[in-house]
């Protein structure tokens, strides 16, 4: 155990670091630490409530950045508005000194373009690191009519016989948003049952009162294993290693329209400090090459992006991302 | 023989000190958060945590869980002294506790929390041991038109709970169903009534509109009479329940535990639900309803055992099936998932020490509870004495901290006050607040289940009633609207 446990400690060393680089990171945290700072506890905002995915990944964050740094950390939850209030406090009230970091999702993005009214932007957040994703699944039941069919079967029967095969999504969220781009594309029709959160409609599923839930691993991994769900397909760039057997939407209809998956990552209000910020932005990305978190997200069944992991330019890459899905909303009439 | 067997494993899990420790520090933890008016046990356990990290896996949810059930002990102890809920599950304790506050039997009111709390939180502990998983395959069948047929049921009972005038009971629970209203349309996420604000995206904070309505505005009433120096306006008489008293009250208290068991099942339920459902359903079945709100210890029994067991009912779905009916056991589902352990159907055959343990931790927890709470009895009756100008700016702050630290938004706080000034005002004109919160409460579930009901119909409203379940709910509405208006209208002399 303790032997397997190095080795793969090892292994993950040495990807993630450059060859010969090999040192203490608390050290090499300690020398980019600003005199001044920090006095008082870092706060790291998480704008969802305690104990969903996005606060798990927060607290599971801080816990080793206190523990490299050894900085005092706290996690505040600032709820409601299914985020919004959280985001707006970050964009526009939160005091660009270092000691507010927010640990949010790209669910940000569509607050800043949909509902923020030009009140705050997304750039008013500038990122210091990437944390982790999730990519939206479908899952089926393994009871019941649409029971084994693939994800191309059973779009093919809802273009068949229109608006009988009932969906849960979230509304006006991507759990909604890749249905547009189904129907769109292929001319069929579900029947979208509204839920708040993808966990309910899971339960939904369970319950028989859904034929298709969508959801992220973690959300359903219990009931796979259990035997009680099948997964159809996953809206990203390329299968997971944790369900290989499972295509991806884009895969299945030959496109490369379908990508909906939460972006996690570490941001600063803009005007923080270019010491403070660059001395957090170390200490969150010397988090993330520690071994035991990475462990524990894999555990949790996130992913890492190849891309945001080895991004130069990490504020370029994510606007990238921002971008595709500001085309998806312009193109779908959302935005103007 | 199953069950035995895995409570046996259980015990053996927990009757380690460590493990005993930490199921008496969140007995502690709990009472004294129940006991504090707005400080709930969501904020408790979002605060604590962290600490859980450092702790294995079973002492960490023995804590959470225990904060969680002890909460609902000492939410009935500012109910009945001071008119202020400690919780919003312990809000209709008001009403007949504090009554019997004012007549000097506190005692009994406060001692009877206890108890019956402690028979509520083992029944239904016991029920879980022996029946959990059965209990949760039914549980998962309960779709959106069962869910929309037991709201209506539950608003058909805040009915009978309306005192004094029908029309400005019902008019209340209009105003309670629009409130709710203000937010994201749970149909298409749109906002509706927020007037462009982003405080008001979120909808209305229920924890704000409870310490506004019922803390906020007792305190702004007794301002008005602070010439009266105490809240002891007679001598204190007995400190326990009395022969009478008991006779009373156990029927309420077994009634309450089976109702709040239920209630705790289903999603959106559990304790909040449960208890203003238990207090409803006593004042119905009463042979002189009229005693209620005047002191009547069956208003005090049932509620304060049917939270109890809610939270032990609210406990199941989220360890055997992973799926959490309310914003705390979210959070203790979280405080698993931090834990690496990721609750599902094979939760219980997979981690039978943690299930087991945890099951076996709520039987010494209630144990707990029981001995903390009764000698406190003493303790609290003698807080009536404080007088007035030093008891209420301290509960004023902790009414303002405790809303605060829900969400960590200030907003809040202008709500808080807002419905604290409002609620005053209603109370002046003789509006009854209860129905306000119940149907609160039940409007966004009920509005939910509904529109998701016809969304996945294919014949429209027919899906409520070919849906044996939802039919037979829906019927017992039927019936007792009818019930309730004849009688209405038989005292009233007509609906004014």
């Amino acid at each position: 155990m303790k032997w397997a446990g190095i080795a793969y400690a090892l292994v993950i060393a040495l990807l993630s670091t450059p060859a010969g680089a090999q040192s203490d990171p608390k050290a090499e945290l300690a020398k980019l630490k600003p005199k001044d700072f920090p006095t008082q506890p870092i706060e790291f905002t998480v704008v969802y409530p305690a104990g969903g995915g996005m606060d798990v990944s927060a607290r599971l964050l801080a816990k080793t950045v206190e523990n490299l740094s050894g900085d005092r950390i706290i996690v505040n939850n600032r709820t409601g508005g299914a985020g919004m209030v959280g985001h707006s406090y970050l964009a526009t009230q939160a005091k660009p000194d270092g000691y507010t970091v927010g640990v949010i999702a790209s669910l940000l993005w569509g607050d800043a373009m949909l509902r923020a009214q030009g009140r705050w932007a997304y750039t008013d957040l500038e990122p210091i690191a990437y944390v982790n994703s999730d990519a939206l699944i479908w899952v089926g039941s393994t009871e019941g009519p649409y029971k084994g069919m693939s994800i191309k079967d059973i779009v093919n029967a809802a273009k068949e016989k229109p608006n009988t095969i009932r969906v849960a999504i979230v509304p006006g969220s991507m759990w909604e948003y890749i249905l547009d781009q189904i129907e769109a594309n292929s001319g069929a029709k579900f029947l979208r049952v509204p839920f708040q959160g993808g966990g309910a409609g899971i339960t939904a599923l369970i319950g028989g009162n859904v034929d298709i839930a969508q959801g992220f691993f973690s959300e359903f991994r219990g009931y796979l294993e259990g035997g009680k769900v099948a997964p159809l397909a996953v809206a990203s760039g390329s299968r997971m290693d944790f369900l290989k057997d499972m295509p991806t939407f884009n895969e299945a209809f030959g496109s490369n329209e379908y990508l909906w998956q939460l972006v996690r990552y570490a941001v600063v209000p803009k005007g923080t400090p270019a010491d403070r910020k660059a001395y957090l932005a170390a200490a969150v990305q010397a988090a993330m090459k520690d071994p035991e978190l990475i462990a524990e997200y894999r555990k949790q069944g996130v992913f890492f992006d190849p891309k945001l992991q080895n991004s130069k330019d990490l504020a370029a890459d994510l606007n990238a991302y921002a971008d595709v899905e500001r085309q998806f909303y312009v193109k779908t009439g959302r935005l103007k | 023989m199953e069950a035995v067997n895995g409570l046996l494993t259980g015990f053996g899990v927990i009757l380690t000190p460590s493990n005993l420790y930490l199921c008496f520090l969140g007995s502690l933890i709990g009472t004294l958060v129940g006991v504090l008016p707005g400080v709930g046990p969501l904020a408790a356990l979002a605060l604590l945590l962290p600490v859980t990290f450092t702790l294995s896996p079973v002492g960490g949810l023995v804590m959470l869980s225990s904060i969680f059930y002890g909460a609902m002990y000492g939410g009935s102890t500012t109910s009945i002294l001071l008119n202020i809920p400690g919780e919003a599950a312990s809000v209709v304790t008001c009403f007949d506790g504090h009554q019997m506050a004012r007549q000097g039997r506190a005692g009994p009111a406060l001692g009877i929390a206890a108890i019956g709390s402690f028979i509520a939180g083992t029944l239904g502990v016991i029920i879980m041991t022996f029946f959990a998983p059965a209990i949760a395959a039914v549980a998962i069948r309960f779709g959106p038109p069962e869910n929309f047929a037991l709201m209506v049921l539950g608003l058909v009972c805040t009915l009978f709970m309306i005192s004094g005038s029908t029309i400005k009971g019902v008019l209340m629970m209009a105003l309670g169903c629009l409130t709710a209203a203000v937010g994201l349309d749970v149909v298409n996420g749109r906002e509706r009534y927020t007037f462009g604000s982003v405080d008001l995206s979120g909808g209305i904070e229920l924890l704000a509109v409870v310490i506004g309505l019922f803390g906020i505005a007792e305190i702004l009433s007794n301002v008005e009479t602070m010439a009266k120096t105490t809240l002891l306006a007679d001598r204190i008489r007995g400190l326990w329940p009395t022969l009478a008293d008991w006779r009373a009250s156990w029927r309420p208290i077994l009634r309450g535990s089976g109702l709040g068991f239920l209630l705790g099942l289903v999603p959106g339920g559990g304790p909040v639900t449960a208890a203003f459902m238990s207090y409803a359903l006593e004042k119905r079945i009463a042979a002189q309803p009229e005693r209620f709100g005047k002191g009547a210890i069956e208003g005090v029994a049932g509620p304060e055992s049917a939270n109890n067991s809610a939270v032990a009912g609210s406990l199941i779905p989220v360890l055997s099936l992973g799926i959490p009916s309310n914003p705390v056991t979210a959070l203790l589902l979280g405080a698993l998932i931090i834990q690496g352990i990721q609750p599902g159907p094979l939760f219980i055959a997979q981690r039978p020490d943690l299930f087991w343990g945890i099951v076996a931790s709520m039987y010494i927890g209630n144990v707990f509870l029981l001995l903390l709470n009764l000698p406190l009895v003493g303790l609290w009756v003698q807080f009536l004495r404080i007088p007035y100008r030093v008891m209420f700016p301290v509960v004023l702050l902790l009414c303002v901290v405790g809303t605060y630290s829900a969400n960590k938004n200030v907003f809040d706080l202008w709500v808080m006050l807002g419905f604290g000034v409002g609620g005053y005002v209603l109370r002046k004109l003789e509006y009854d607040l209860a129905p306000f919160v119940i149907a609160f409460v039940l409007a966004p579930l009920l509005e939910q289940s509904l529109r998701q009901s016809l969304v996945m119909s294919p014949d429209g409203a027919m899906i409520l009633i070919k849906r044996p379940v939802a039919a037979v709910l829906l019927a017992a509405s039927a019936v007792l609207t009818y019930l309730m208006f004849r009688r209405r209208t038989k005292n009233e002399g007509g609906l004014s």
